[in-house]
């Protein structure tokens, strides 16, 4: 049996990709098996969705915690505690990453010792369907690492995406940007062990009384903490040339996570600027522009 | 907060009473008013959240607030406010603690909790002439579960339950609840609705209300990017459109008294509003629906209307 999980955030199509390539798999004549799982999901949250693939019944149920095969669909989630993508994968197993990186540098950049693929399906999607949605793209990337053929993978995109998407022209172009994303990987064999790879360490809960266990929170305003900035795609980037200090985009930011340097120019705190791009929309004189978020591991340029 | 009113945005207060890192939606509009009724209500408050979006901003062990926070069940927030209002009272009666310590209570709601499962205890609440602040913010949908149909979802939209679909094609077939006028039959001593798009309007309202003793309420109308499906940087715009093309009126009430505060000067047509989000698409293509468009149209027009401010 061949498990795979998907990580990605809210809006990218996760959940979605885990159903196609369930649906692909099932119409190549395997057994198939999808499902999210469900939390505090919002736009741009960490989420994960599952696909078991086998020739044979799969009796197994519940999360999988041993994956084969880890599609990573957002870079930032391999340096992100709570969604932990390489958690438990097993040795031998693949993982691909949604990078304009190459393997070998992904692979040294995050320190991953399995078999690393990448591809940058966010560049795909918004120069073949004009969106940073990833649900077809990541789906065909992994029907090509589980081995699944590609009619399969058309027929599988044709019926599921059918039923969310009514636009046809939409529809072509997500089954055309996942059928180039399914011939840009190479095929691999798959074989791991059952055992899990060194560098993990899992982290077994003990049981807590309630009254240890409930969630009082007794801090104040620490939220800061959690990093949200790396839910963004694109960031704003300010030209205090044009800027007139009107105060406009301070006022409008939904996070309240523009400041003003000493003098008097507002930055954002790209810890926690989650990419919405009201300030820029906003900017009666369009002084800030919209760019690429890179990703870099470095922090430069982020003050 | 002095008691000058507020001319511009260069005015608002600059302390934050939030903090960025919340689990919510990039572009929520919700979060953006709720950023600004912090600046006005200042940092010694209890918020009381009725189960929804905004109880996911508290996640253990992490809160965006700088004050006390409490979380309920949908049906029963303002229940739980007048518990803290009775504690805090009973403290400052046994002298065990300074007046000058005293909270204001406040109750944040979806539209779900309040105009669907809260209504009666909200009914209730103000009829006691609880003394506390009530925030709806209202994204038309149960935003938290997948953005199913509340009893403020709008005619014509598409919802998590009121797909389009060959039978109906038009969506939602229910009108929206008029909340304000519920509310307002009661005579509360201060009532308005409020919108993200209009900080320095929604900035004296709450100044106004802070007069006042008793239930103070506001219902403020938010864009929710995933729900109504439109980018989030489009987010303040939709909500100026939803007040520019007159479907949601900006108005206060002081005991019973409705008045405009903003009348714009020339209504934009509703299909602006309507055609920039993906839960109205259906009723452009693939062919316009014509009499649901008119229809909303008249609903707005009859409004303005009948409150003499059209011809
Ligand atoms: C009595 C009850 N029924 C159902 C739920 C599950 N639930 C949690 S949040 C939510 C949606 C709330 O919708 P709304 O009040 O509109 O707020 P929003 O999610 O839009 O912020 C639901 C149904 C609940 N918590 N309590
Ligand atoms: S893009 Fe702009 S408005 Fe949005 S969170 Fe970042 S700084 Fe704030
Ligand atoms: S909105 Fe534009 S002009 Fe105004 S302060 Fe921000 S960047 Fe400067
Ligand atoms: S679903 Fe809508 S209301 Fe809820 S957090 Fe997201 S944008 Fe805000």
């Amino acid at each position: 049996m061949l498990r795979l999980r998907f990580h990605g955030r809210g809006g990218q199509g996760a959940k979605v990709a885990s159903r196609v390539l369930g649906s692909a798999a099932f119409l190549d004549g395997y057994n198939a098996q999808d499902f999210p799982l469900y939390g505090a999901e919002r736009r741009g949250a960490p989420i994960t969705a599952f696909t078991r693939i086998s020739r044979d019944d799969i009796m197994e149920r519940g999360l999988v915690s041993q994956p084969d095969v880890v599609v990573v669909m957002d870079e930032t989630l391999l340096l992100d505690p709570q969604s932990s993508p390489l958690s438990g994968l097993k040795k031998g197993g693949v993982v691909f990453v949604n990078t304009p990186r190459t393997p070998f540098e992904t692979k040294e950049g995050y320190g991953i010792e399995d078999h690393v693929i990448t591809l940058d399906i966010t560049k795909v999607s918004l120069d073949m369907i004009g969106q940073p949605v990833l649900s077809s793209l990541a789906a065909a990337v992994a029907a090509k690492v589980a081995g699944i053929g590609e009619k399969a993978l058309r027929d599988a995109l044709k019926k599921e995406l059918s039923a969310i998407i009514s636009e046809k022209d939409l529809l072509d172009r997500n089954i055309e940007a996942a059928i180039y994303c399914y011939n840009s990987v190479e095929p691999i064999s798959i074989e791991t062990t059952e055992k899990v790879r060194e560098k993990e360490n899992i982290i077994s809960i003990p049981f807590e009384t309630a009254l240890v266990s409930s969630p009082s929170i007794l801090s104040r305003g620490n939220t800061p903490l959690r990093r949200t900035g790396n839910w963004r795609i694109f960031r704003p980037v300010w030209d205090y040339d044009a800027c007139t200090k009107c105060m406009t985009c301070v006022a409008r930011c939904p996070e309240g996570c523009i400041r003003l340097n000493e003098e008097g120019y507002p930055f954002a705190d790209y810890e926690n600027c989650k990419g919405c791009l009201i300030c820029a929309e906003e900017c009666p004189v369009g002084a800030i522009s919209k760019v690429r978020e890179s990703h870099s591991q470095t922090k430069e340029g982020d003050q | 907060m002095d008691s000058e009113n507020i001319r511009s945005i260069k005015e608002l207060p600059p302390e934050e009473n939030m903090q960025p890192g919340t689990a919510a939606c990039a572009g929520c509009g919700g979060l953006l008013t709720l950023r600004y009724c912090l600046k006005a209500l200042g940092e010694n408050i209890v918020i009381v959240n009725a189960a929804g979006c905004f109880t996911l901003l508290t996640i253990y062990p992490f809160s965006p607030f700088r004050n006390s926070w409490l979380y309920t069940a949908m049906a029963c927030a303002p229940a739980g406010a007048q518990g803290v209002r009775d504690a805090l009272d009973i403290l400052i009666k046994k002298g065990k603690l300074d007046p000058e310590e005293n909270l204001k209570v406040v109750v944040l709601a979806g539209d779900g909790s309040a105009y669907d499962m809260a209504l009666s205890s909200t009914s209730g609440a103000i009829y006691r002439n609880l003394d506390f602040y009530y925030i709806c913010y209202d994204n038309e949908a149960y935003g938290n579960t997948g953005f199913q149909h509340s009893g403020a979802s709008p005619f014509g939209s598409r919802t998590g339950t009121t797909p389009p679909g060959e039978k109906v094609p038009v969506g939602s077939q229910l009108q929206k609840k008029n909340l304000f006028d519920i509310w307002n039959s009661h005579k509360p001593p201060y009532l308005a609705t409020v919108s993200p798009a209009y900080p320095v309007d929604l900035m004296n309202k709450f100044k106004k209300a802070e007069q006042f003793k008793g239930p103070k309420l506001f219902i403020s109308h938010i864009p929710c990017p995933p729900g109504w499906g439109f980018d989030p940087s489009q987010s303040v715009k939709l909500a100026k459109l939803s007040v520019e093309t007159g479907l949601w009126p900006l108005k206060e009430s002081i005991h019973g008294e409705v008045e405009h505060t903003f009348v714009p000067k020339k209504f934009k047509p509703v299909e602006e509003y309507l055609q920039a989000q993906e839960r109205f698409s259906h009723l452009f293509k693939p062919e316009r629906q014509e009499d649901a468009l008119k229809s909303i149209q008249e609903m707005v027009d009859e409004y303005w209307r009948k409150n003499t401010l059209l011809p």
